[in-house]
């Protein structure tokens, strides 16, 4: 048992757990905190890169690692796409905070069955799978598949990016503004429109590259999104809603709950340890666990 | 906009609907039973969601945790008293649970209240795993016909249910919270003990209809039980019919049958579709609901 | 009031109407047979459906091409009329309510999967109507005695558990790892499993289940490596599979005998997991090989649909067809006749004869596949056999 736990091997899959549940949690959270946006189309977003880049290597022959990044500009437009013709015209509305909040719920909520179904008429539902990378690596005593590998590498390198993008380029310095002092940041001349297409446009590229991470371990299939949706969710709430930082933080805490719960409890326990963990936090601290008082209002 | 005047209008439709299995075959008794379930689940939802503001993402677990109660007794109780004992257990969790859950606010309550129902999927489906259950069949369920009026009269109890929380103090309490909660607080509305009671009161509802269901599916899985999309559906319905409206329910279960009923046989991907474009379209140009729209002018 | 709900009425049948005649495009002359179910279109059971779909398409293709079904006096173009039933059991018995009462459908075919066949199976007590079913299998509905659906599946829980107890102890296991998903149809062999083994002396050296959305098996897969078991049983559905199988790969776990319970005779298994599907043993008792009737099926389906059928979906749900048409040519479309033809008869099929006793096919004997160089083979029983059974040395 001890030995188990003490096993760089558990180490690793909680990391690639981690990894790919920061990175969708990721453009989730900013599309939340620079907006007050709930998408739960999300995790469509991680089938459609799944999909492209299913499709670029099967017809193609194009490495994932190539093709995510024509994935990631392609939901990247998306975004801009959809920000443009929804979500300006109901924000430029002016609501109060909480409409804005279920309002967007249901959008995305109508945006997400359009997907997955269009997705299923498309596509068909039958599942789409390829190999790639499938050789297994040995590090000492942790046995590693290439691809998994690969996907953790990228899912952080991301998830540093996007944290460096926000902390040292005007853009992302632009949209932490936006996220802190919504108000504020208009009144010093921030461009709102502009930081918030972009956005929309980071948010949809990083989950369609999450998406692509995932097909190259998983199988694809037009109703795969959901999942990634709620476990993003979770996250984003664990570590508070708009804080980037501590939904990365949240997401490999997650990631090691879910893994080293697991290996201590039952592989059954996992979803009852998940939400509890999250229903436990959530009762104990009703702003997250880096969610700070100020941020929800 | 008089609540009297809504109350009798949706009593009399419903009333009139009682008709169905006089006039219609067992098909149409089916779609009735659809219809009523969702007119019972929308109308409890409104009761706290709509008027408090407080969006929960996680009804279905009222509804799930009935179904279970029903299938768990059957053959151990009459169908009444577990029919009974499904709203009880329903209003017995939501008041247990409600105290700190109603305590979180905005979007965190929205999430949170997904996470509770999935949570109790969850609970349900190991429990039902270590007893040896995968799924549970019950066998010599009540008529359709027998069910279609209990599902008729849980619609109007949820009707009424609504209208009598609306007029009353409670409901114009509920308003500013809505509204304001801190100012609500201070004009001394008891915000703690309005918010709980409008969680419990719109629980016991969907409890029994949970029930009931379970008797017309004569089929029981975790899974299907505590669906999220039912708790998708509540809030679909009640923004297309209007959410702070006693007619909105109706017309918003009434708009989603009518489809589902249309489209659903030949083309299912496209019936979802549409689905999802129509909920696209009011959120963005109909926010008030059918209800809000269609009735304003003469209403006001 | 009443005039109004007639509106109602028209307008929905006007709607139908409208919509309908996208598929009786063929119909001229005879009247049409009209064949109803429900199929998995949306939902998280519609990546497993059309495996099923694809193979009553199929047939009805090939039917309607040798000049209709034969019901017994004249021959009739067939016709579907299909809903989608969301991968919710409960609604799918809805659904067959709906086939039977209100669009007063001719016969029936069944809809996919354990839980669904369950569902549906009051209704069709409750209103008398026959179906064959393909994609499922119970014990349990067998002791309510039902007479209106029948199982065509030798894949039955309390028979798999002991083929796989024999097929193990023949290979000289003595000890495995079970692994299983919480959902019906694996929990139930489970149940049997268990006592087969301890029947046939061998040890349960890991026993464990998980939940269907599993995303990471890497704690319950170390337990199994440090047991090193000689076989491990993966009771796993189709979501899941491969998951395990890219993990046991990733682990290095190292069983001679590898068997996973439902998702390798799928077309993107092999595609995914490439040389480590290679060897893996799976339920089935079916192949292309098994005769004249089944190649010709094979090559049919790979013809129209460029893809392989799945070994065990796809061939019971066109053998379930090929049952029903047999039956109606000897009965006719009366379901009393029809019931008893189903229930009495003896049918040519895909997969040999078939014969029901009770509501089970009892003379197919539990099968087990495997696939070899991407080759799904029969492995056991030997009567059956169209390859040896060969240990699994690398992943």
């Amino acid at each position: 048992m001890i030995e188990t736990l003490a096993s760089g091997q558990l180490l690793f899959a909680a990391l690639a757990l981690g990894a790919t549940y920061a990175l969708v949690a990721l453009g989730l959270n900013l599309v939340y905190g620079t907006m007050r946006l709930l998408n739960v189309a999300h995790g469509d977003l991680v089938m459609l890169g799944g999909y492209l880049t299913y499709w670029a290597f099967a017809l193609g022959g194009i490495s994932p690692l190539v093709s995510l990044l024509g994935t990631a500009v392609a939901a990247a437009l998306l975004g801009a796409l959809a920000y443009r013709l929804l979500f300006r015209a109901m924000l430029g509305a002016r609501r109060t905070g909480p409409r804005v909040e279920a309002n967007s719920l249901l959008l995305f909520f109508g945006l997400s069955i359009i997907a997955q179904n269009l997705a299923a008429l498309v596509f068909s539902p039958t599942p789409r799978g390829y190999e790639y990378l499938s050789d297994v690596l040995h590090f000492g005593n942790v046995a590693l598949t290439g691809n998994r590998l690969a996907a953790l590498l990228v899912a952080a390198a991301l998830c540093l990016a996007v944290v460096l993008f926000l902390r040292w380029h005007t853009m992302g310095l632009a949209m932490r503004a936006l996220i802190e002092h919504r108000e504020a940041a208009a009144v010093v001349g921030v461009d709102i429109d502009r930081v918030q297409i972009a956005s929309f446009a980071v948010g949809f590229g990083t989950a369609a590259v999450a998406g692509a991470l995932v097909s190259m371990t998983e199988q694809v299939s037009p109703f795969m999104g959901f999942p990634f949706t709620v476990a993003a969710f979770v996250v984003i709430v664990m570590g508070g809603l708009g804080r980037l930082e501590g939904g990365i933080a949240a997401a490999f805490a997650l990631g090691l709950i879910e893994t080293y719960g697991v290996a201590l409890t039952s592989t059954n326990w996992r979803s009852i340890l998940l939400y509890g963990t999250f229903v436990a936090l959530l009762l104990a601290r009703p702003q997250g666990l880096f969610g700070r008082r100020a941020v929800m209002r | 906009m008089s609540p009297a005047r809504d109350l009798m209008v949706v009593l009399a439709l419903l009333g009139a609907s009682a008709g169905v299995p006089f006039l219609g075959g067992d098909y149409w008794i089916g779609v009735g039973i659809t219809a009523f379930m969702w007119v019972a689940l929308t109308q409890s939802w409104s009761l706290l969601s709509g008027l408090s503001g407080y969006v929960s993402l996680g009804h279905v677990v009222f509804y799930g945790l009935g179904a279970y109660v029903v299938v768990a007794s059957w053959e151990v109780l009459p169908i009444a008293v577990s029919l009974a004992l499904a709203a009880g257990a329903a209003a017995v969790f939501a008041f247990a649970t409600g105290m700190p859950v109603l305590r979180v606010r905005g979007p965190y309550f929205v999430i949170l209240t997904f996470g509770v129902a999935e949570l109790v999927k969850f609970v349900v489906m190991a429990a039902e795993a270590a007893a040896g259950n995968a799924s549970r069949l019950i066998l010599g369920t009540p008529e359709i016909e027998t069910l279609f009026f209990l599902m008729l009269a849980l619609a109007a109890a949820a009707t009424v249910l609504a209208w009598g929380v609306r007029v009353s103090r409670l409901g114009h309490g509920l308003r500013a919270i809505r509204e304001d909660e801190e100012a609500a607080e201070t004009l001394g509305v008891p915000v703690a003990r309005y918010k709980l009671l409008a969680f419990v009161l719109s629980a016991c509802i969907p409890g029994a209809v949970g029930g009931a269901m379970a008797l017309r599916n004569t089929y029981f899985e975790p899974l299907q039980a505590f669906d999220p999309m039912i708790s998708f559906s509540m809030i679909a319905m009640a923004v297309i019919g209007g959410s702070d409206d006693l007619r909105g329910p109706v017309v918003g279960a009434a708009c989603f049958v009518f489809l589902s009923e249309m489209l659903w046989a030949n083309a299912p991907q496209l019936y979802m579709i549409i689905l999802g474009l129509l909920l696209v379209i009011f959120v963005l140009f109909v926010p008030e609901g059918l209800c809000g729209r269609l009735f304003r002018s003469r209403g006001a | 009031m009443s005039t109004r709900r007639g509106i109602f009425n028209t307008v929905i049948t006007a709607a139908f109407a409208l919509a309908l005649p996208l598929d009786s495009a063929l119909a001229q002359g005879a009247k049409p047979v009209r064949i109803g179910f429900s199929i998995a279109k949306t939902g998280i059971f519609a990546s497993a459906a059309p495996s099923q779909l694809n193979a009553y398409e199929l047939w009805r293709e090939q039917v309607n091409a040798r000049g209709g079904l034969d019901t017994g006096r004249e021959k009739r173009p067939v016709e579907f009329v299909q809903y989608d039933d969301q991968s919710n059991p409960g609604q799918a018995a809805k659904i067959y309510e709906k086939l039977i009462t209100q669009d007063k459908v001719d016969l029936l075919l069944a809809p996919w999967g354990t839980p669904t066949h369950i569902a549906v199976a009051p209704v069709l007590e409750r209103l008398k109507f026959p179906m064959v079913g393909n994609t499922a299998a119970s014990s349990r509905l067998r002791d309510l005695k039902p007479g209106n659906i029948w199982f065509t599946t030798a894949a039955i829980p309390d028979r798999i558990g002991k083929e796989l107890a024999a097929m193990l102890k023949e290979n000289g296991v003595k000890s495995v790892a079970l692994l299983t998903n919480v959902l019906p149809f694996s929990k139930e062999i489970k149940g049997f499993l268990e006592p087969a083994l301890k029947s046939a002396a061998i040890a349960i050296s890991v026993n464990e289940e998980y939940p269907p959305d599993v995303k990471d098996m890497t704690a319950l897969l170390t337990k199994v490596k440090q047991a090193n078991p000689d076989a491990v049983l993966a009771l796993s559905y189709p979501s899941d599979s491969p998951l395990y199988v890219r993990q046991a790969k990733e682990l290095g776990i190292g069983a001679k005998f590898q068997f996973v319970l439902i998702g390798p005779t799928i077309d993107f298994f092999p595609k995914l997991l490439g040389s480590a599907a290679n060897d893996i043993v799976t339920v089935g008792e079916w192949s292309p090989a098994r005769n004249a009737r089944a190649k010709a099926f094979y090559d049919a389906y790979v013809a129209k649909f460029k893809e392989k059928p799945d070994y065990l979906d796809s061939s019971l749900s066109f053998l379930s067809c090929e049952i029903l048409e047999q039956a109606v040519k000897t009965a006719g479309l009366d379901r009393s006749k029809l019931r008893e033809a189903i229930g009495k008869g003896s049918f040519e099929t895909i997969n040999g004869n078939i014969k029901f006793k009770g509501v089970e096919n009892t003379v197919t004997k539990t099968g087990f596949l495997q696939i070899q160089n991407g080759e799904v083979q029969q492995v056991w029983p030997a009567s059956m056999s169209t390859a040896k059974y060969r240990p699994k040395t690398s992943w």
